[in-house]
């Protein structure tokens, strides 16, 4: 399976006459935005705004950030089993806004979501501070239950990042790169010499909130299976995660997840990438050992001498990392992990809610009980009020000056357990 | 279906959970917090009986919700060392992170949310046994 990704590098964002985009500027017509995402009547209103880097901006409580892709040959469409059919994806080609982000925010439990600042501190440790954000903050109806109102921005995000990738259909791109995966067998053949690696991707799925769908299928609802890594660049994993802003995965986090990207750079010199076992993370310890045994059966099966585990999310998933690894490690295969750390806010605490000695080799994305300082911005898109109650936040934390003291876990993405961020840790 | 051969128990300080599964499962009420319900279990799972949902379901974070609700299959016996591991390094967990910062005094609201999706996080683990 072979993917061309065009990247088309935007530099700034306006709402303007037409959607489109023009010597590296996407327009926005806001009016056709709002009615292409429109049309559910479980939200009352949609506020739309322009988030860009550098500026005194917060953006709070964020659910989803997207990337805004377009799909311009091969078969099938972007967020297959949401916006497309459910056909078949990653192959062909893929136009990307690089640089664009749809980011949906509004609060949905009274805890939880996310902050991005666009400059300050706060802003150097999470990737969206770097791309210009269309932002949409969605109010639901009075009672709307929580999953329904997850569900009904879930796809309002999606419906967005859809409309706004159109714009690059039929522009050029600035920059092509190729990603291809062949059958297994072939794969072989080809590199008969180089050893042969997978990667695990771990997708929360504890219940309600904690989702990750597969072509639109919730993800605690199959067993582990094989996926080509290019159907994650055309959309195939999609986030309805709304816990645990620093770790959980946004949407654009799996569209352009780096344990794939990295895996491709060297795939064919170092070793030979095989592809991707995706798997879940249930509540149920019978589940946790169902999935961690086919894992592990899929790598043997496979013949896989490594892989890369990347889990998602605290506590219940430690043990599924755990499993995997303890088990795929059993089958003779090396094994890579990729975490973040409850450490406590010192650093000192065990970091993980669970261990085994065969996780000999781990790369951590960061502490995220550290306290960070979060000055005042000059504007708020969202809601200040939840920085009181969202993960990391703590009564007081917000202040009457609007600069906010928390733990590092308040802001998205900032220990991105696939890597998608700055932090880590050494030992000196 | 629920394998009726077990004798699925939930231990919760959740009273939501009391009014919804009174009726179908046995569940016993804990008067305490996060990590009473824990040591709760930890007592039954002393005496012999396993662990069916992981004590630290869903990620939010003991010093976050002070509901918690735990499925287990009651049974006296001899230990079963895989449940007893993961409940104490749970018990850890859970104390490492309420030394730094115990769960603050949250408005009804928010209680309200936490009670709705330890149910929902419940029925999750349910769901798996039917």
């Amino acid at each position: 399976m072979r993917l061309e990704l065009g990247n088309i590098f935007i530099k700034d964002m306006q709402f303007g006459e037409a959607t489109k985009v023009e010597n590296g500027v996407l327009y926005i017509n806001k009016k056709e935005l709002l009615e292409a995402v429109g049309g559910d009547n479980r939200i009352a209103s949609i506020e739309v705004d322009i988030a860009k880097p550098g500026e005194e901006t917060r953006i709070m409580p964020v659910k989803d950030v997207i990337e805004p892709r377009v799909k311009v040959e091969g078969p099938g469409g972007i967020f297959p089993g949401f916006i497309s059919k459910v056909d078949v994806v990653g192959s062909g080609k893929t136009h990307v806004l690089k640089g664009a982000a749809v980011v949906t925010a509004g609060k949905i439990v009274g805890f939880q979501e996310g902050i991005i600042d666009m400059s300050g501190p706060g802003a150097e440790y999470t990737p969206f501070s770097k791309t210009n954000n269309l932002v949409l903050v969605c109010t639901p109806v009075d009672n709307l239950p929580q999953h329904e109102h997850e569900q009904a921005v879930r796809l309002i995000g999606l419906k967005a990042a859809a409309y706004i990738g159109e714009a690059g259909r039929n522009v050029k791109p600035d920059e092509v790169k190729v990603y291809e995966t062949l059958p297994l067998f072939e794969g072989a053949k080809k590199y008969p010499d180089l050893p042969k690696v997978a990667y695990v991707y771990m997708l929360q799925t504890q219940g309600l909130l904690h989702d990750t769908y597969v072509y639109g299928v919730d993800a605690k609802r199959i067993v582990p299976t094989l996926i080509y890594p290019t159907e994650v660049m055309d959309g195939a994993i999609v986030s309805g995660n709304c816990v645990s802003a620093c770790d959980k995965n946004p949407t654009y986090n799996h569209l352009n997840n780096p344990i794939i990207e990295d895996l491709y750079e060297r795939h064919g010199k170092d070793y030979n990438f095989v592809g991707v076992i995706i798997t879940n993370e249930n509540v149920t310890l019978a589940d946790k050992e169902r999935s961690s045994n086919w894992t592990a059966k899929l790598a043997e099966y496979l013949g896989l001498d490594a892989v890369i585990i990347s889990e998602e999310g605290f506590g219940n998933p430690d043990t599924d990392l755990m499993m995997n690894c303890k088990k795929i490690t059993a089958k003779g295969i090396k094994t890579v992990l990729v975490t973040d750390e409850y450490a406590g806010r010192d650093g000192a605490s065990q970091s993980l809610a669970d261990a085994d000695k065969a996780a000999d080799a781990v790369v951590t994305a960061g502490n995220a009980n550290e306290i960070i300082e979060l000055p005042p911005m000059k504007k708020v898109i969202g809601d200040l009020k939840p920085a009181d109650v969202i993960a990391g936040g703590f009564a007081g934390s917000l202040k009457p000056d609007g600069s906010i003291v928390a733990e590092l876990q308040v802001i998205t993405g900032a220990t991105s357990e696939i890597g998608f961020n700055k932090l880590s840790a050494t030992q000196f | 279906m629920i394998n009726l051969t077990k004798n699925i128990q939930i231990i919760t300080n959740n009273v939501r959970v009391c009014e919804s599964f009174n009726e179908n499962f046995n569940v016993i009420y804990v008067d305490g917090g996060y990590l009473d319900v824990l040591y709760a279990v930890r007592d039954r799972i002393h005496i012999g009986s396993i662990l069916i949902s992981h004590p630290l379901m869903g990620s939010i974070k003991p010093n976050e919700t002070p509901f918690r609700s735990v499925v287990i299959e009651e049974k006296n016996g001899p230990v079963d060392y895989q449940s007893l591991a993961i409940i104490e390094s749970s018990i850890e967990s859970c104390k490492k992170l309420l030394k730094d910062r115990s769960t603050p005094d949250w408005t009804e609201k928010v209680l309200e949310d936490f009670r709705f999706l330890d149910i929902r996080l419940l029925e999750s683990a349910l769901g798996s046994l039917m």
